[in-house]
């Protein structure tokens, strides 16, 4: 063998590159990342089932949707489905005896500026950036971020927790123990429940606006301005309710007594403009002054 | 006729029909109209997981329906529960995988919600004050178990030990689903004793309404990860 190596280095040079090429080819594909195009109309339906790993969503100009994804494993197999402007992506196991863990599938997708996400993953985290349309997420402990997302949002976690930056439009949230942050909110609906999460809403109330916010316990926090113009109705059946803020009586339809069970108070502030109902069973209400 | 008596009538009711003066008492109670309602939505439930012919609706369907689910496996005698711990076999979750025996489960577990529900909407009617100041006392008198109470024995426990197959699927999902149940049990027992404490409280009434509605919808989610979506 050495011997044919010193007589013919350029040909054991090209069998040796040979032989590993066959190898590798019959190597099962790691980590290799793939990815899909698909041209679409405008506001395309985009679907995402996925069981962990990372997803992150952003947009673009083109009426393209790009499905990029990474199985460090292998033992994923992704199957997408194009008809006419919903586009589909499924995530499965290649065998019965690959583990959650070697099943993990990262996701980067493209979508369209104007897109409707449907998303449902069990873990890891999501990201979505820059996305004007109604959306649904379904995780159980997926942690789940949006920026500058603009529609009607829907989110369902177990655990995960849930942060919303500069979120416009409507936004319904329901959790068990996961954190929902609202920051920079522009939402004129705001509908949010957790069992033992915190809540924050950190931004303005718009005019004619609902919010409606209500764990079991943990804290629920607003943050409010003097020029803010809303309706308040807060109480915890067995927490304390902090409040910062001068309200003056309701003044809109019949006036009412705040509720005789647990702490809180009824109140406008300016001409209460937007409706805000806060409760808790045990948990701590805070109406904190952001100036 | 008052709200007790014709709890009492509906144990013993055997599919009979109702006697005259828990018909009457039936016209004009919303709250045992609603509770009425729920039996027969629960008995419903029950002539679809029995495999014998239905009886009626009395204490023997409840315990031939824990015997057949205790001979298959799929569920354990309380008192074994606690010597068992170390051999735990996933029949709870088999259980779960089974669409109409978890189909079942969630409806008991919503017309439980449900009775709560109806309880809390008719406090403003003068007879169903007797029935919210009974919620519990109503099941604790009463021999055929109520929804509630099989909603506590059947359900609740799953939050324990008894979902070890969806291990298959992701530990990370099961300890997610595990610590959130019993999150929510938490809940649920500090809202019941919180109703007890102060019944004619119509908040504490919504907040264990809304406890029992977050446990229905987590059992949905886990039986929807490992039954229908997500990876198979």
């Amino acid at each position: 063998m050495n011997a044919f190596v010193k007589r013919n280095p350029i040909r054991a040079g090209a069998l040796g590159a040979i032989l590993i090429g066959v190898a590798l080819a019959g190597a099962p594909a790691r980590a290799d990342r793939m990815e899909k195009h698909f041209s679409v109309q405008e506001k395309p339906k985009v679907t995402l089932r996925n069981s962990s790993g990372h997803i992150q969503v952003k947009s673009w100009s083109k009426n393209e949707v790009l499905v990029a994804w990474t199985n460090a494993n292998g033992k994923a197999i992704v199957e997408t489905e194009q008809a006419g402007n919903r586009v589909e992506v499924d995530t499965r196991m290649a065998d019965g005896s690959a583990s959650s863990d070697q099943a993990k599938t990262d996701f980067e997708i493209t979508v369209p500026v104007e897109s409707e996400l449907s998303v449902r993953t069990d873990s890891g985290n999501v990201t979505v950036e820059s996305v004007h349309g109604d959306m649904t997420f379904d995780t159980v402990g997926a942690n789940l971020q949006l920026t500058d997302v603009n529609g009607y949002v829907v989110v369902k976690t177990i655990d995960g927790s849930f942060v919303c930056t500069r979120c416009s439009g409507k936004l319904e949230a329901n959790s068990i123990s996961g954190n929902v942050q609202m920051i920079q909110p522009s939402l004129d609906s705001v509908r949010v429940q957790t069992s033992s999460g915190n809540i924050l809403f950190d931004g303005s109330f718009m005019s004619r606006g609902i919010y409606i916010m209500k764990n079991f316990s943990g804290t629920i926090e607003v943050h409010f301005s003097a020029n803010d113009s809303f309706d308040v109705n807060a109480n915890s059946l067995k927490g304390d309710v902090i409040n910062q803020a001068s309200f003056k009586p309701d003044t809109h339809g019949t006036p009412r007594p705040a509720s005789k069970w647990g702490h809180g108070f009824i109140g406008t502030m300016n001409d209460g403009h937007a409706k805000v109902e806060l409760s808790s069973f045990s948990g701590t209400i805070k109406i904190l002054s952001r100036d | 006729m008052q709200c007790e008596q014709f709890e009492q009538a509906l144990e013993q009711q055997d599919l009979e029909p109702l006697p005259k003066p828990a018909l009457a008492h039936l016209e004009t109670c919303e709250a045992c109209r609603a509770l009425f309602a729920d039996f027969g939505a629960i008995h419903s439930v029950a002539s679809e997981l029995a495999a014998d012919p239905i009886a009626p609706l009395s204490e023997h369907v409840w315990i031939s329906l824990r015997n057949q689910l205790e001979a298959e496996g799929l569920i354990r005698d309380p008192q074994t529960r606690s010597r068992s711990v170390q051999n735990i076999s996933p029949s709870w979750w088999s259980l779960f995988q089974r669409p109409a025996m978890a189909g079942a489960f969630l409806g008991i577990v919503i017309a439980a919600a449900g009775t709560v529900s109806f309880l809390s909407n008719s406090q403003s009617s003068s007879q169903s004050a007797a029935a919210q100041s009974d919620l519990t006392t109503m099941q604790e008198v009463s021999s055929i178990p109520a929804a509630n109470s099989v909603f506590k024995e059947e359900v609740l426990n799953v939050s324990d030990d008894s979902i070890l197959g969806i291990q298959r699927q992701d530990t990370a999902v099961t300890d997610s689903i595990r610590r959130n149940l019993r999150i929510v049990d938490n809940f649920i027992a500090m809202c019941e004793k919180n109703v007890r404490e102060q019944p004619d409280n119509p908040m504490a009434r919504e907040y264990l309404y809304g406890a029992y509605q977050q446990k229905a919808e987590l059992l949905a989610t886990a039986m929807n990860r490992n039954m229908t979506g997500g990876l198979q």
